[in-house]
């Protein structure tokens, strides 16, 4: 019976294809597009972050923080900085009062993180995938986290 | 840019040469991009204590403490100020300008904290950072008897190198002028002003990281310091001209689930020239502090500070409120993010200067903050 075939399939097809869409997010870490720089490696992603001076390629990386996404967040803390939170926080106080460095750049919003990045020569940030096709003058230099 | 500012100029030629300086290092960096920070390191103590040597004396005090930090950097260069205000004092704690010749090294200069106490050179004023109230007594400052000197003004160079396998190592090595010691105790070199008398130090740290970007550390720490007597500031001092001081020790951070070790031990060696002779006096002072972290925001915390044969140190005698010995344990609550409240009580015991000690209890609470 072809017909009830085609038709099982077609349910499964409509079941299974948002749930699909759903677990595919990926976040990514951008710049801008005057950057010359392609690919960053995980480790020099994590040094960055972690307040230590980061070039490739001859170019400084300056990393921004976007805060607004908690979601986001969790994922920066968990698979970019591999740190809980505070003591990601602990860690940055502690170097501004050892060695005077300055905490990150925050932003709230993406918007705000794409002037951000597009403003500073190879400034760089982390964002939803998704978010990073409906913008312009930026470019993906390193998958971050993938997953549900 | 706040050093534009007229109200930099200078009445004194001290400050003068700062703001000269600052001036041009920030305008000739001026085409690199720029970052500023002020941090407020800000808290309330509260402190009592009973002798048991003599119960009549009781000693209280209230104690709020504001540390500002401002800093100013770009790709290469770094400025950094630290400003103590309490009930107690008003000081400028660190004044320093630093170079960075390569990512992974820097230049300092100005006055800094010695990295040759491994506490001081974590957690500087920073009474928010630090899990205790009370810092060890090795680690004390000048102004608090503390018997290594704290603050040294000269420069110093910091390198960082990442060893093939995750792991890095960090060594800083400094030398400036070291304080001069008074009727008070040790006196740290004023910056302000430049022309007061003092000798040399030069002090050594290095430490070794398994894991390059975590906590756990552990490593040496060395100083030679040459310091000028006071000797019409006391008639303890009368005939003392210098003291001429070695340390050498060892120092831990580590932290395995969640328990965590700090502790450092050091071996002073001092010289005291009198008019006549040359007194040799040597002795350990050292601590360890655990702590366990059953969740993100208590920490129950103790810690041991003893000295190994300093009873009858001729210099410590010198420092007759350097506390040799203290017990102490501790609680504290981490809360709304920045905030800390902290309990601590302590079985204490004083040098004193006539050989014996002063035993005394204490506790303290204590509101610390950052914003």
């Amino acid at each position: 019976m072809p017909g009830l075939r085609h038709i099982l399939l077609l349910t499964a097809a409509f079941v299974l294809l948002p749930c699909n869409a759903r677990a595919e997010r990926q976040v990514v870490l951008v710049t801008g597009d005057s950057c010359p720089v392609r690919e960053v490696s995980s480790l020099d992603v994590r040094k960055a972050y972690l307040g230590v001076t980061v070039s490739v390629d001859g170019r400084r990386l300056r990393p921004i923080r976007l805060i607004g996404d908690e979601m986001l967040s969790s994922i920066f803390y968990q698979s970019v900085v591999h740190m809980s939170r505070k003591s990601y926080e602990r860690r940055a106080l502690s170097l501004a009062l050892k060695y005077g460095t300055p905490r990150l750049e925050m932003v709230d919003s993406v918007d705000d993180a794409a002037q951000a990045v597009r403003g500073r020569e190879c400034g760089v940030v982390y964002m939803w995938k998704d978010d990073v096709d409906r913008l312009s003058g930026i470019k993906t230099v390193r998958l971050l986290w993938q997953g549900e | 840019m706040i050093f534009h500012d007229k109200r930099c100029i200078p009445k004194s030629r001290g400050p003068g040469i700062i703001c000269a300086a600052l001036w041009l290092l920030t305008t000739t960096t001026a085409s690199a991009e720029s970052r500023q920070e002020m941090l407020f390191f800000t808290s309330v103590d509260t402190f009592d204590s009973f002798s048991e040597s003599d119960p009549g004396v009781e000693d209280a005090f209230v104690r709020g403490t504001l540390d500002l930090l401002y800093s100013y950097s770009t790709d290469r260069f770094r400025f950094l100020a630290e400003y103590l205000l309490s009930s107690d004092e008003a000081e400028l704690e660190r004044l320093k300008a630093g170079w960075a010749w390569r990512d992974n090294a820097m230049l300092w200069f100005g006055r800094t904290h010695t990295t040759s106490k491994h506490w001081t050179s974590e957690y500087h004023h920073g009474q928010y950072l630090q899990t205790s109230i009370t810092r060890p007594s090795l680690e004390e400052w000048e102004d608090e008897s503390g018997p290594i000197p704290s603050h040294v003004t000269g420069l110093s160079l910091d390198v960082r190198h990442e060893l093939a396998d995750g792991a890095s190592l960090n060594y800083v090595i400094g030398a400036g002028m070291a304080p001069s010691f008074g009727s008070e105790g040790l006196e740290a070199f004023d910056v302000l002003d430049p022309r007061s008398g003092n000798g040399l130090s030069v002090n050594f740290k290095l430490a070794y990281r398994p894991r390059a970007f975590e906590p756990l550390q552990f490593g040496v720490i060395s100083a030679i310091n040459e310091m000028d007597v006071e000797s019409e500031s006391s008639p303890a001092l009368a005939d003392l001209r210098q003291i001429d001081q070695f340390t050498i020790g060892v120092f831990v951070d580590w932290q395995w689930k969640k328990l965590r070790l700090i502790s450092s031990f050091v071996h002073l060696d001092n010289d005291l020239e009198y008019v006549d002779e040359t007194v040799n006096d040597s002795f350990d002072l050292g601590y360890v502090q655990l702590e366990y972290q059953p969740n993100d925001d208590i920490t129950l915390f103790g810690r041991s500070d003893n000295g190994f044969g300093e009873d009858w140190s001729p210099y410590l005698r010198l420092l007759p409120a350097f506390i040799s010995h203290r017990h102490m344990l501790g609680l504290r609550w981490d809360f709304a993010d920045t905030h800390a409240l902290t309990v601590e009580i302590a079985d204490t015991a004083q040098q004193s200067d006539a050989g014996d000690h002063e035993y005394f209890k204490e506790w303290r609470l204590q509101w610390s903050a950052v914003f």
